[in-house]
């Protein structure tokens, strides 16, 4: 794999650091994530929580972070094994005591990297701070992956994806002409951000194979956005066009390249969808083909690109009165069978039980743990032909249980025996 | 700041320091779905050389451009994604297969069978430069049923999940009487094209190690349909599925809008740092009674938080406001449009934002910079998006001298 070899020790928690950890762990990194059992990850105890075999489990929303606490368990939070595939292992160790603080210690002696995503300063509280690992492993790569920062006036300030996607235009591009923003109503930038976060690691790694040297790589979940925005941003500033103008943002219509018809049209059955996107001529006429040759096609309204796109209320009208009987992937199938991209608006659902294509492409990955009967999990959604990534890391597994690589970690890695890993146990340093 | 004077962000003159991808050499033959992946090379040191045909890629005949007025080096969306690289007019394929020969890294956005059909196959250019990585980026892979189905964006955002969730929430009838949206930007492709980098990233490193190189088979679906968040899990935990709608919004006395997260989200505490500001403001009204410190109360009556949020809202602007949350500790987002982003003094002082010069047109351009600060191994920000051949003869000299 294509990370062999290469150890993350690993105090990331939610998503944005952690989807960074997994994408190396599924290139075969050996992570090891650091928890105590007194805080573990907040995302091993959110809601919605994996059922008991037989079981339904409880409806997302009702709860929240703060009253989700009461969890039978720290493995069966739903958001965790979204978010922890890579085979990553899990050890507890209690910072606070001055033995597990040394445990630390040596396990960084023994790491290439080490990752995490708290609020900035909370590992120089712990006595682990950037200089305190230099000293300890010179060559050492720290990728540091919080909301704002470790450097600059607001690092203190809280962000969650919605935040940051609020702040750095994201939230803004989705919406209809005239009305307020609608949004992501996720946290897109828990993803984006920690895609970045393991081009930060990757980075790191390959400088420091070139020169030698670690560095200490600060990623926040602002910057990775900013360029999302592509030409509007230039667009605003080069034409004196902004962004927050009457009309703006357009929906689902993009004026460049000019095409029409180009949305999501309904299709048959409840609230159900399906994206239509004729760019070139050639498209269009292939459309005008499967629909039967309707007589409204010969409207001089419809004859050009741009009247099309002048005109694109009633086009839509009519596309949308043809979509609108048929089922969705129906409509799919006959347009891409004559070379027009269309796809049917899915949701999770739809993706895992009618998607032949992700079937196809063996997208997900039957993972489970000593508590949870293995599940359809995502790794990284690529493929390299001479060193495969696995969603179960180098071990192939799936997410772990927390602490439950306690013995194996520090004895593979330490060389620690089972008489001193239980008297560092009874000592509360490791738990 | 660093010792060269330069801000962090960025790679200053003379700086000692050497980029990751220092002497990397990158050919891209793409479409505009793939030119985001060079551009993340470009900046991390990586010479990115645009392979284009004599009429230039097909990004540089999309809008907007310049003033309004199209032409091959006015296109600001090929200026957006094509900073850093040089650009070389290469008509023939075998020059492309000559330039294959010594380059480190080959992106390109051919669909399943036009490379074979060209003969530029992963088996003819490994036969030929066995160390070279080549990642195609397609809509679906290279194989599968819909392997040969054709997607813009729009599709893919489609297919891949987030559209359904994104969008106007249902009306007052508890019917949804608008589409699900997209995100403008093409949000599917930067998606693919940033796993296409950790896939190129991923194979470099294993290229030190083993001198070889190798395929990689990038899917946008695949990297659409990953990106959903909690999407899978609460479909395989409950079996409910998430719908559109927006996240709760204060409109500020300007208009503007701030995303304000129920704090309780965060844990309990955080009402405390919160009840201060909105006594401080004079706005607390019924959350000063000590009920409301008690979360099971404050739950169910969340209204009255809300209406004291409003309260406060009506009295400041949108970036006061933002400010004011965030002092309480709260994680709350002024909605920026992308260019209001450019005044952020956080941006700012990390050194994000980068201007360059465009000399044929007598003035610099602001663009976003490192999507990261790496102290060790800075963003390299030197070169303006390229006009169409520019490079053609510098780069023939210089990877093709004898």
């Amino acid at each position: 794999m294509a990370l062999e070899g290469l150890r993350i020790l690993d105090f990331t928690r939610l998503g944005f650091g952690a989807q960074a950890t997994l994408i190396c762990g599924c290139l075969g990194a050996e992570v090891i994530r650091v928890e105590s059992t007194r805080f573990p990850d907040a995302i091993r105890v959110m809601p919605p929580f994996v059922p008991e075999p037989g079981e339904r489990g409880e409806a997302f929303g009702a709860a929240t972070l703060a009253n989700a606490t009461g969890a039978s368990s720290p493995n069966r939070g739903g958001i965790f094994y979204k978010y922890n595939t890579g085979g990553k292992r899990s050890i507890t160790v209690d910072a606070r005591h001055p033995k597990g603080l040394q445990l630390l210690k040596d396990l960084v002696a023994h790491s290439d990297v080490v990752t995490e995503s708290f609020a900035a300063g909370t590992l120089d509280r712990w006595g682990l701070s950037y200089e305190v690992m230099r000293e300890i492993r010179p060559d050492i790569v720290y990728v540091s992956m919080c909301g704002f920062g470790h450097v600059g006036p607001d690092t203190a300030h809280v962000t969650m994806g919605p935040t940051a996607q609020a702040l750095t235009g994201l939230t803004f591009m989705v919406g209809l002409p005239d009305r307020p923003p609608a949004g992501w109503s996720f946290s897109y930038l828990d993803h984006v951000g920690g895609y970045l976060g393991a081009v930060g690691i990757l980075t790191g790694v390959i400088h420091r194979g070139r020169t030698g040297q670690g560095q200490h790589i600060d990623v926040s979940q602002l910057e990775p956005a900013t360029a999302l925005s592509g030409a509007l941003l230039l667009d605003a500033m080069l034409n004196d066009r902004p962004s927050r103008r009457p009309g703006f943002p357009t929906g689902n219509r993009r004026a460049h390249p000019p095409c029409a018809p180009s949305g999501a049209y309904r299709a048959r059955g409840d609230d159900k969808w399906v994206v239509v996107s004729c760019r070139t001529e050639e498209q269009w006429k292939a459309l005008v083909g499967v629909m039967g040759n309707p007589p409204w096609v010969a409207d001089p309204r419809f004859a050009t690109v741009a009247a099309r796109v002048e005109h694109a209320d009633e086009l839509d009208e009519h596309v949308e009165a043809w979509t609108s009987e048929r089922d969705r992937y129906e409509v799919m199938a006959l347009l891409q069978g004559s070379g027009v991209p269309a796809g049917a608006v899915q949701d999770a659902a739809d993706r895992l039980e009618r998607d032949p294509q992700l079937a196809a492409r063996g997208h997900y990955t039957m993972l489970g743990n000593a508590e949870v009967d293995p599940l359809p999990l995502e790794g990284v959604p690529f493929r390299m032909s001479a060193t495969p990534p696995h969603t179960g890391g180098a071990l192939h597994r799936g997410p772990p249980c927390l602490g439950e690589d306690n013995d194996t970690v520090l004895g593979e890695v330490l060389g620690m025996g089972a008489a001193e890993l239980g008297a560092l146990e009874a000592e509360g340093a490791l738990s | 700041m660093t010792a060269t004077g330069a801000a962090p962000g960025q790679q200053g003159p003379g700086a000692a320091v050497t980029a990751a991808l220092d002497g990397i050499r990158v050919l891209e033959l793409t479409d505009e779905s793939a030119e985001y992946c060079g551009r993340l090379l470009a900046g991390l040191g990586a010479d990115v050389v645009k392979v284009e045909p004599p009429e230039g890629s097909p990004s540089r005949h999309i809008g907007p451009f310049l003033d309004d007025e199209p032409g091959p080096d006015r296109s600001l969306a090929f200026w957006a994604d094509n900073v850093g690289k040089r650009s070389a007019v290469v008509p023939h394929d075998t020059g492309v297969l000559e330039l294959c020969g010594v380059a480190d890294v080959l992106v390109h956005t051919l669909r399943p069978g036009e490379a074979e059909a060209r003969g530029l196959d992963f088996a003819s250019l490994h036969g030929g430069n066995p160390r070279l990585v080549v990642c195609a980026v397609t809509p679906f892979g290279q194989d599968g049923p819909w392997a040969d189905y054709l997607a813009d964006d729009l599709v893919l955002m489609a297919l891949g999940g987030s559209m359904a969730a994104c969008g106007y929430g249902p009306g007052p009838e508890g019917v949804y009487d608008t589409p699900p949206l997209a995100c403008h930007g093409d949000q599917a492709w930067r998606t693919a094209s940033t796993y296409a980098a950790i896939a190129v990233l991923g194979a470099l490193a294993w290229r030190y190690r083993s001198g070889e190189g190798q395929f990689l088979d990038v899917s946008a679906h695949e990297c659409s349909a990953s990106m959903t968040e909690w999407h899978l899990m609460t479909y395989l935990c409950s079996g409910g599925v998430h719908r559109r709608g927006p996240h709760p919004t204060l409109t500020a006395a300007d208009g503007r809008q701030v995303a304000a997260l129920n704090p309780d989200f965060l844990g309990p505490h955080v009402f405390a740092g919160m009840l201060e500001m909105l006594e401080a403001e004079g706005v607390a009204g019924p959350l000063s009674d000590p009920a409301f410190a008690d979360p099971v109360h404050r739950a169910a009556n969340y209204r009255e938080v809300w209406r004291a949020l409003k309260r406060l809202a009506e009295k400041h602007d949108g970036e006061t406001l933002y400010e004011l949350g965030q002092g309480a500790g709260l994680p709350w987002g002024v909605i920026r449009s992308p260019e209001e982003v450019l005044a952020d003094r956080h941006l700012r002082a990390r050194g994000h934002f980068v201007e360059l010069e465009h000399p044929e047109l007598g003035r610099s351009v602001t663009y976003p910079g490192a999507p990261f600060l790496a102290h060790g191994s800075p963003w390299v920000a030197r070169r303006r998006p390229p006009l169409l051949g520019e490079h053609t003869a510098q780069v023939r000299d210089e990877w093709l001298a004898p």
